[in-house]
């Protein structure tokens, strides 16, 4: 016998999940059917069907310079994001030091604070310090909300790496740069790959701190929202935005696809389960 | 510089009043030991004595908060582990799982920038003395707990260190392994003649492996000698009592005579010990202990012969193939175990039956004169 | 055998030595907190300062003054009382429905992916986060495609006959309800990660253990399972709970009147109104609310209840 579910109980949660499936793709679903729709109106009639709406925004110079202006922030965002990340989950995970709880806070809080008080505290720093706005103010601003999620990601990677590890490392004549860079960092690459994903996803679809940081430059939800206004543009700016989804989905699938198979790569190498490395003593006999 | 290596005298780690504090806890207090060239000592102890820790500050993971430790007489507190000349061998291996066996074994060779051939060499030389010849291009995972273990051993060995240092090494193979994996270091320590310092809570393991062994409780040496010495002639109570099955019972000296103690029982049973080295009179209350091998036990009565004597019952008899063991409820007030080997006779003796113990005077031992309410 | 008191070894004098340890402990984490401090902590403060009148956006205006607090802190518009009828408990209603909402949605999800799905279950996990890491515009966008008067819903719903030509449904969009809809729908898949890993994390040997001893199903649930995985729960209700507060693009996107809040006050005081005061100041009453909040439920939260 389940202890955790009955059999009825486990159909029942099977039809919620399916629903919960359901109503989280639909709208997504409706709205890339309606994307087809020869019509200004996202919606009924259904009036024939085209791609006229995806053609449109190839031509559209003020959004193809938003789209730059996002995997420039976003490819930024992720670098600075992921370079800081490390070494903050290094010192968390390794090290004792003073007022660590204080510290960790610190590093998690931007994900509970409400983004428009971040966006505007930067507004005002920026105007205070008399520094323009541009895209690389963005890029300040998200890598503040990105750090954490790349932290979140880093530090129990790097727990799964024991200690002993890389004090074997130093016993055997390594300097701590040198076990860095020959021991902990090869095995930290699945972590910091998904670290860079998550934080330049973050980036790339933020709209509200770009919104008050990013100048005249406009990045791609900010250019999308401005032109919500308009509601006879709203065909080809859903278009758009269809193709980034298509996009962000294939790349995620990508990725996990791509862990996927460096983790079984890594099992093979080695011999053992990815989530084993630690204990090492596995193997045969 | 003098050549240290040569000199006898010069310990090849010297521990000097070493006290190290974890918050309120002490786990190693004021430990002076000294460490001979190419010895197999063994610091050994049950959890929290202070043998890890006090391994740790050899290689140098944690720093002592007072005293020297001397590696061939130079001090090396405050030197960071990758610049001190030991190497350890890690209780659960940490072998490198993104390197195979060789890129494993001169990983050390090669931040020391040892040329190509050298370095080849060398790892040939030492998977040979480990006996894994072959294995250059293994994985980690591939290879079973007993080989991981001696990749370890040879990745640390390889180095030629002062001396190797080893965390209870064998912990998690099984009881075979483990004790192929002992005969297997002893003999690599023989051939290569470097210094071991091995840590265990294991005393079989000990007494079977050491040419000398430090007895470890709550942070200070108890007892440091060979394996004989400490087995047969252990220095305090809890040496005692640690190493090897220990019988011991709380009695009332009745006499001195001359240079052994009569504890009586009752007219027929008594315990006789040697009294050298004890203040005694009439009426102290001693801890007097036999060692279950030195008993002789018979089915129904027996003589004495000037020894001791004691009369019981059996409580169970236990087969443990070489030997059976008698748990026997004693007149002396305790149950006394009785090893004997399973070849002479024991199979004539059951529970239940009535049965005499007797032992020679020399093989008695007074432990503490006294009473205390926290011992054994 | 005897005891040999002469078995012990004679003490070398010492001395005592200070011990040096490497700093490198602040040199690693000290970059990223850097950044922290400058571009997260001192901006709080200087939106602070703002708030009374020590910054200002025309340089000359400068003097230290509460009456805008004063002003705040009295207005009907914005607060109204403590739980008054003003934006800011508006928003905070909001928040809390949605966020509860959203818990309740996700848990059974979770409990699902992590106890029952076995082996698929983060094939399903990733399913279920997918909509997530996807636009937040786009997904907001679909709603309101699905839910303006001549969208999907409404057409749909006319040409079935249940709806007479020419009228709407209300409730549907520019409504508070529109708001709710799309902000749960928007959290839920990033509510279900936490419970999950504070679910996946049991061991199953416990529940096994309760039914042994003589628990139902049920009984495990409440007893064991829920307790249990409580700090995650926790955790993903704050998580959501907080941001929200502040959430002003659905509210403009799908609420229309109704979707004016107080994060919607705060983002215009910046960009259309210029009156960079008014906006410290909320900002400001803003997180101290968070910091009160945080304080209350931060006992739940640590880093392993939040780690992915």
């Amino acid at each position: 016998m389940n202890a955790a579910i009955s059999p009825g109980g486990r159909r029942t949660l099977w039809v919620v999940f399916w629903f919960l499936v359901v109503f989280l793709y639909a709208p997504i679903v409706i709205l890339i059917i309606f994307s087809f729709n020869d019509s200004t109106i996202v919606s009924f009639p259904w009036l024939g069907f085209t791609t006229k709406w995806y053609e449109q925004f190839i031509h559209e110079p003020a959004l193809l310079s938003a789209l730059k202006t996002s995997l420039l922030v976003a490819t930024l965002t992720s670098i600075v994001a992921t370079a800081l990340a490390v070494p903050a989950a290094i010192a968390l995970v390794r090290r004792r030091f003073f007022a660590k709880g204080l510290v960790s806070g610190i590093m998690l809080a931007p994900l509970v604070i409400p983004l428009v008080v971040l966006g505007i505290s930067l507004l005002i720093l920026f105007n205070a310090v008399g520094v323009p706005l541009s895209p690389y103010t963005a890029v300040i601003g998200h890598v503040v909300i990105a750090m954490p999620f790349a932290i979140l990601v880093m530090v129990p990677r790097l727990q799964r790496i024991p200690a002993a590890l890389e004090e074997a490392s130093r016993d055997l004549g390594a300097s701590a740069m040198q076990t860095f860079r020959l021991i902990t960092f090869p095995l930290l690459v699945p972590a910091l790959i998904s670290a860079f994903l998550i934080s330049f996803t973050i980036s790339f679809d933020e709209l509200v701190i770009s919104s008050f940081l990013v100048g005249e430059q406009a990045t791609f939800p900010v250019y999308l929202y401005s032109q919500l206004r308009l509601p006879e543009r709203l065909p080809s700016v859903i278009a758009v935005a269809v193709v980034i989804l298509v996009v962000s989905v294939t790349v995620v699938v990508a990725s996990e696809i791509g862990r996927f198979v460096s983790e079984r790569r890594l099992e093979a190498q080695t011999g053992m389960a990815a989530d084993d490395i630690g204990s090492l003593r596995g193997g045969k006999g | 510089m003098t050549d240290t290596m040569s000199d006898p005298i010069t310990p090849a780690i010297s521990i000097r009043r070493v006290t190290k504090r974890f918050g309120d806890i002490t786990a190693v207090d004021d430990l002076t030991i000294d460490i001979r060239e190419g010895e197999f000592l063994t610091l050994l102890g049950p959890s929290g004595c202070g043998k890890t820790t006090t391994m740790r500050m050899v290689a140098g993971f944690e720093e002592p908060d007072e005293g020297d430790i001397l590696l061939r007489g130079e001090d090396v507190v405050g030197v960071p582990p990758n610049k001190r000349h030991v190497n350890m061998c890690f209780q659960n291996y940490a072998l490198f799982p993104h390197m195979d066996v060789q890129q494993n074994i001169e990983y050390g060779l090669k931040l020391k920038k040892v040329g190509k051939e050298d370095r080849a060499r060398k790892v040939e030389e030492m998977l040979s003395i480990v006996r894994l010849e072959g294995y250059e291009h293994r994985r980690p995972g591939q290879l079973s707990g007993g080989q991981q273990q001696r990749v370890a051993l040879a990745r640390a060995l390889v180095n030629e260190p002062a001396a190797l240092l080893l965390d209870e090494p064998l912990g998690a193979l099984d009881v075979k392994l483990r004790k192929q994996m002992q005969l297997e270091l002893k003999r690599i320590q023989h051939v290569l003649r470097t210094t071991f310092v091995y840590v265990t809570h294991d005393q079989e393991e000990a007494l079977s492996m050491s040419d000398r062994i430090a007895v470890m409780n709550e942070g200070v040496v108890e007892h440091l000698g060979t394996p004989r010495e400490v087995y047969e002639r252990p220095a305090t109570p809890f040496v005692a009592d640690f190493v090897g099955v220990l019988n011991a019972a709380d009695l009332a000296v009745s006499s001195v005579d001359g240079d052994r103690a009569v504890l009586t029982i009752n007219d027929t049973d008594r315990v006789v010990a040697p009294a050298t080295g004890h203040d005694l009179a009439a009426g102290s209350l001693v801890l007097v202990a036999v060692r279950p091998e030195r008993i002789a036990i018979t089915r129904g009565a027996a003589e004495a012969n000037g020894g001791s004597r004691l009369s019981g019952t059996v409580a169970q008899v236990v087969y443990l193939g070489t030997l059976t063991q008698f748990h026997v409820d004693t007149s002396a007030g305790k149950t006394f175990v009785v090893h004997q080997l399973s070849t002479e006779g024991s199979e004539a003796i059951d529970a239940q039956d009535d049965v005499t113990l007797t032992w020679p005077v020399e093989d008695s031992a007074i432990l503490r004169v006294g009473a205390d309410a926290a011992a054994s | 055998m005897a005891i040999d008191a002469s078995a012990e070894i004679v003490t070398p004098p010492s001395r005592r030595r200070r011990r040096g340890t490497a700093k490198v402990n602040l040199g690693l984490i000290s970059v990223p907190l850097l950044w922290l401090i400058v571009f997260f902590l001192i901006p709080v403060v200087l939106v602070a300062l703002y708030s009374v009148g020590v910054l200002t956006l025309i340089s000359y205006d400068k003097y230290l003054s509460l009456e805008l607090w004063r002003y705040f802190l009295h207005s009907d518009t914005y607060l109204g009382g403590p739980l008054g009828r003003g934006l800011f408990w508006k928003s905070l209603k909001m928040s809390f429905g949605v966020s509860i909402t959203c818990v309740i949605l996700a848990y059974p999800v979770a409990y699902m992916l992590a106890l029952v799905a076995g082996r698929r279950r983060y094939t399903l996990l990733l399913v279920i986060i997918t909509p997530f890491l996807t636009s937040y515009l786009l997904r907001v966008l679909a709603w309101r495609v699905l839910l303006n008067p001549q969208g999907v819903i409404e057409a749909v719903l006319r040409n079935g006959g249940l709806v007479a030509d020419g009228s709407q449904i209300s409730w549907l969009y520019n409504s508070t309800f529109a708001v709710y809809l799309v902000l749960a729908y928007s959290w839920v898949p990033f509510v279900a990660l936490p419970i999950f890993v504070s679910l996946e994390s049991l061991d199953l040997q416990m529940l096994e253990a309760s039914s042994d001893l003589g628990a139902s199903r049920v009984q495990t649930f409440r007893k064991v399972t829920l307790p249990m995985s409580m700090p995650g729960v926790i955790a993903a209700f704050v998580f959501v709970f907080i941001p929200t507060i502040g959430e002003y693009v659905t509210p403009q996107i799908v609420g229309g009147k109704a979707g004016y809040l107080f994060g919607n006050v705060i983002q215009s005081s910046f960009s259309s109104s210029f009156d960079w005061q008014l906006g410290s100041a909320m900002s400001v009453f803003m997180l101290a609310a968070v910091a009160i909040l945080l304080a209350i439920f931060g006992r739940y939260l640590n880093m392993r209840s939040v780690t992915e």
